[in-house]
């Protein structure tokens, strides 16, 4: 039918890649023009999320002699919270980015789906650089406390989750974004959502499979995996083994080709339906 | 030959009302529709576009003007990708650039340097291809220092100015431009007039979009007139002009045609008004150095003592041109009731070369009433052989002062074709 429809969505994707890093670097241009802090906003919120954290499970109720982790409670919550907080904030951006873009949306063509994985993208960037800040907090409790570190081959392993999650997160993004672009209220729903979905998972806390309906939860929730993940081949020095994170690949992959799947048959209705 | 756009038979039907009516319907009908199935939907449908066809070639301006909500925009975004025909097909051979709303990706807070490459990028140029033409850009876009200011400082002719400049220097096979010329200051608009132009010679397939017939006329050499969803005419623009005007103004007149507006009463009706060439014969179309008389029909259902007679052309719908009252000439008529005629004998009708359309208003001059007013439905269309004389077409004669020896050339061909057939 039309030229540019026909074409293989992955040449189109490479084709319009300036066009993505463009909107990605507009997004942190933007967001951090006009403030004080700029950049530093990307760690300090997990920081006082983490700092939260650790007064309300070792001050206001103490359970932390009671939960199961094999380190200080402050970098169990920092490894869980920071690709936490990539993952809501590209879920955030992304439910949202076809309606805000709707100027484009309606007058401009190009691949829509560059919309939601712009979000990703300068939520990307925020985890990068929250991520960078862990290194200074485990040499802190390397050297100030009794707790030390064990450098690990394992870190190697560290792309790998990273690029699962961005899957699982891209392909959930567009579902969301052409969601949310018929019934606007997807967005309010994701806000309580996300929510939930992070006291599902190991963000806080640990949660293992215990056989309790708690434990299935865990089991199909990919997210605790992933972030299980994160810990064990940062700070534990070990590889996640066992079906829970290969599960979680499939799911990531599954929602992956769902998403841009419908996505895409769905894309030339966005104009007019937005 | 080789061509640059090709629709045919294209077709975009759009729904009524709002798209789905409930989350059940929602699911019920993505589900259908992702599976390939037809959704079969109670809501009506109608057709903004049906059965256009046509083609462009490389170098070649293809205007394209009709009222409001006859398709011009659907086209225009059918071509560019963002909506899907629902039938036929479009093809377009080489890169795309669209003017349709060279603003949509600009951020106020990021400076005019900062909003070059971002809309660059949206209209799909590589940063190379930018930072290559960053200084024309600038240039052409007169903004001067304030391309480090945040774009949220610029007035709104600037960032449009901004806009149409990073748009402008994008290379495509293939340019849409939908009525964006009318922001900027007129030596702006100018410039993106030149800048159309010389792309256009360079070879780039122009599809034109506008409301503006005079720029249209300058730019295309071809125009389409939409109406209604369908094509209505393709031809020459001065063509396609009287045609869109005439079934425009016709509508108008069959829209509001009240006798006496003003006060309800139908004391007279005018029945018609005819325009005759030197022989008598009526014309349509005239050259504005012959003679020309005019000729008022009209039928009045009381004796009116002192009846003036005025008639009054605007060109092209716009600007009111001519005014003749029989009053102002120290005539009035002294009119039973009945059917009467009037004639006006004009030695050349002067005027540039377009479309004009004639009001007649019938009043009664010891009363000061409107007896009868038509709307502007007349049409008569004035020759000047593509000269593009203006307003006017004012008699004059050349000649040298001293030192130089006027020659007689031929008259250079005009790429415009001539304006009407009957003049020959």
């Amino acid at each position: 039918m039309h030229a540019t429809s026909t074409a293989n969505p992955f040449s189109e994707l490479i084709r319009y890649r300036q066009l993505l890093a463009s909107l990605i670097w507009r997004d942190l241009r933007v967001r951090y023009k006009q403030s004080m802090l700029g950049m530093a906003w990307a760690v300090l919120l997990p920081m006082s999320m983490m700092l939260i954290f650790t007064f309300v499970f070792t001050r206001a109720v103490k359970v932390v002699g009671g939960l199961d982790i094999s380190m200080p409670y402050p970098l169990f919550a920092y490894t869980g919270l920071v690709p936490w907080t990539f993952f809501s904030a590209s879920l955030l951006g992304s439910v949202n980015s076809l309606v805000a873009n709707r100027n484009l949306v309606t007058k401009v063509y190009f691949p829509r789906e560059v919309f939601p994985l712009s979000s990703i993208g300068s939520a990307f960037a925020d985890f990068f650089i929250a991520g960078s800040v862990l290194v200074g907090l485990v040499a802190y409790f390397h050297f100030f406390t009794r707790w030390t570190f064990v450098p690990s081959a394992a870190i190697a392993f560290l792309p790998v989750i990273v690029v699962v999650q961005i899957v699982f997160t891209a392909g959930l993004g567009m579902l969301l974004a052409m969601a949310n672009l018929f019934y606007r209220d997807v967005r309010q729903l994701l806000g309580v959502a996300i929510q939930l979905w992070m006291f599902l998972t190991c963000v806080v806390y640990p949660i293992s499979n215990d056989g309790s309906w708690w434990g299935i939860v865990a089991v199909c929730n990919p997210m605790t995996p992933i972030i299980k993940a994160y810990r064990q081949c940062l700070l534990e020095g070990t590889v996640p083994t066992g079906g829970a994170f290969a599960s979680a690949c499939v799911t990531a992959a599954c929602t992956f080709v769902l998403g841009w799947w419908s996505f895409r048959k769905m894309s030339h209705k966005f104009a007019e339906c937005i | 030959m080789a061509v640059a756009v090709q629709f045919s038979k294209v077709g975009k039907r759009f729904r009524r009302g709002a798209v789905h009516e409930s989350l059940r319907d929602l699911i019920a009908s993505t589900g259908r529709r992702l599976v390939g199935r037809e959704v079969h939907s109670k809501r009506p449908t109608f057709w903004a576009l049906r059965n256009l066809d046509f083609e462009i070639a490389p170098g070649e301006a293809l205007g394209i003007i009709g009222p409001n909500g006859a398709g011009k925009s659907t086209a225009l975004k059918l071509l560019a990708g963002i909506l899907r025909a629902d039938e036929g097909t479009i093809k377009v051979h080489g890169r795309l650039a669209a003017l349709i709303e060279v603003n949509a990706g600009m951020h106020g807070d990021l400076t005019g340097m900062e909003n070059i490459f971002l809309t660059g990028a949206i209209m799909g140029m590589s940063r190379a291809e930018i930072k290559n033409k960053l200084d024309d850009i600038i240039e052409f876009s007169g903004i001067g220092d304030f391309i480090h200011t945040p774009v949220k400082r610029y007035s709104t002719g600037m960032q449009a100015r901004l806009g149409f400049s990073t748009a402008a220097h994008v290379s495509p096979d293939v340019l849409l431009v939908d009525e964006v010329l009318s922001v900027g200051d007129v030596a702006f608009r100018h410039r993106c007039e030149e800048r159309m132009r010389e792309m256009v010679e360079s070879g780039v397939a122009l599809i034109f979009v506008t409301h503006n017939l005079e720029q249209m006329r300058s730019i295309c050499h071809r125009t389409l007139v939409l109406d209604g969803g369908e094509c209505a005419f393709v031809g020459s623009p001065a063509d396609a002009v009287g045609h869109y005007l005439k079934a425009t103004m016709t509508r108008i007149g069959e829209m509001s045609y009240v006798d006496n507006p003003r006060t309800g009463k139908t004391d007279g009706r005018v029945s018609g008004m005819k325009f005759l060439a030197a022989d008598g014969g009526e014309v349509e179309c005239v050259r504005p150095t012959e003679p020309l008389t005019m000729e008022i029909g009209f039928e009045l259902d009381r004796d009116v003592d002192r009846l003036t007679v005025e008639t009054a052309l605007r060109r092209d719908g716009g600007e009111m041109m001519v005014s003749l009252n029989s009053r102002h000439q120290g005539i009035t008529f002294n009119a039973p009731a009945g059917r009467h005629d009037v004639r006006i004998d004009l030695p050349a009708f002067p005027l540039g070369g377009g479309n004009y359309f004639a009001i007649v208003r019938l009043w009664d001059a010891d009363r000061s009433e409107l007896l009868a007013e038509t709307p502007y439905k007349f049409m008569l269309q004035v020759d000047d052989e593509g000269k593009g004389t203006g307003l006017l077409t004012l008699p004059h004669e050349w000649s040298a002062i001293q030192s130089i020896e006027p020659m007689l050339t031929s008259r250079k061909q005009s790429a415009s074709p001539v304006a009407c057939e009957p003049c020959n």
